[in-house]
């Protein structure tokens, strides 16, 4: 791992992102914009699934889905970048490692449901309840985000700090 | 004004967010100000982007309780954002750029609220309307505000 990260710092994409003055608050920004992309429309289909604001039609609220895709691909580009400038304070940091962890678990609960779940719930119209098993995969897809959230943050203060 | 922000600084509250080495507070006070601003600006999001015109099936007034979550996520923020500002008055008072985070929010709060009335005036309950025009040029609006407001606070930690 310390060869990989010492390799990696001595690329020049690397020294470029960590020796321009605009790359990394610019990525801080768009990492923010994207998390707000992700928390406000996958968390609007996570509380729907979870049994809340039945007025809303399943389907329609998983129509908005793909933004909060262009803000997960907003948020794997930039914190790559963030990666790729620093690796050290990454790879030796547990917060880090935890946030990757609740990565992994938000990406397994999504395939769950689109392989299980997803075909008996997206048809459901307004004002119908969702399957219990739903609102588990809900619930745990919004805590899984608000624990990357979470990790994110806390990435100078858990582990070895910026 | 610098007499104002030193002894902001200097209370209990400036004292405890900017120097316990306690988990709950610096870290905590500010992770919960970034799920604040999730919350808040999310929901915009979800109302902004629906009045431009993505997932035209999601009934408008069934958006009503995002209203609910922008609250509370404003909410969070005022009290969080209140605690970064005393724990570090001067600097912060001193900063261009934080007068222009304030002015993008108040802005931003402003539109939010002419877009709930445009919506309630204009809209038939349980309706699947076409969007009224005023309604998306201010969603437009209202994420370039948002997105500006968070430009701003990031900065606030380079300018």
């Amino acid at each position: 791992m310390d060869a990989f990260v010492v390799w990696l710092e001595a690329t020049r994409l690397s020294r470029g992102i960590v020796g321009s003055a605009w790359i990394w608050p610019l990525c801080e920004i768009l990492h923010f914009v994207g998390l707000s992309l992700v928390i406000g429309i996958a968390g609007f289909f996570d509380l729907r699934l979870m049994g809340f604001m039945k007025r809303v039609p399943v389907a329609a609220a998983r129509e908005l889905m793909p933004l909060a895709i262009v803000g997960f691909l907003i948020n794997l580009t930039t914190g790559a970048t963030f990666f790729v400038g620093k690796p050290d304070q990454y790879v030796n940091n547990v917060a880090w490692w935890a946030k990757m962890g609740f990565l992994l678990l938000a990406g397994l609960n999504a395939m769950f449901f689109e392989t299980t779940v997803g075909a008996r719930t997206i048809d459901l119209g307004a004002g119908a309840d969702t399957p219990r098993a739903a609102k588990i995969v809900g619930a745990l897809s919004l805590i899984s985000w608000l624990g990357v959230l979470y990790w994110g943050r806390m990435l100078p203060f858990i582990g070895n700090a910026f | 004004m610098t007499d104002f922000t030193i002894w902001l600084e200097s209370s209990a509250l400036g004292v405890w967010t900017r120097e316990s080495p306690s988990i709950w507070a610096y870290p905590t006070v500010l992770t919960l100000h970034t799920v604040g601003l999730g919350v808040l600006v999310g929901a915009n999001c979800v109302i902004d982007f629906r009045l431009l015109g993505f997932a035209p099936r999601l009934p408008i007034p069934s958006l009503a309780p995002l209203y609910r979550f922008m609250w509370a996520g404003f909410v969070v923020n005022a009290i969080t954002g209140a605690m970064l500002f005393v724990s570090n008055a001067t600097t912060k008072a001193r900063q261009p750029i934080f007068y222009v985070k304030l002015l993008l929010i108040a802005v931003a709060l402003l539109v939010t609220a002419v877009i709930r009335r445009t919506l309630a005036r204009e809209l038939s309950p349980g309706g699947i309307d076409p969007t009224p025009a005023p309604a998306r040029r201010l969603a437009a609006l209202s994420l370039a505000l948002w997105t500006g407001a968070i430009a701003a606070g990031r900065l606030m930690a380079y300018l």
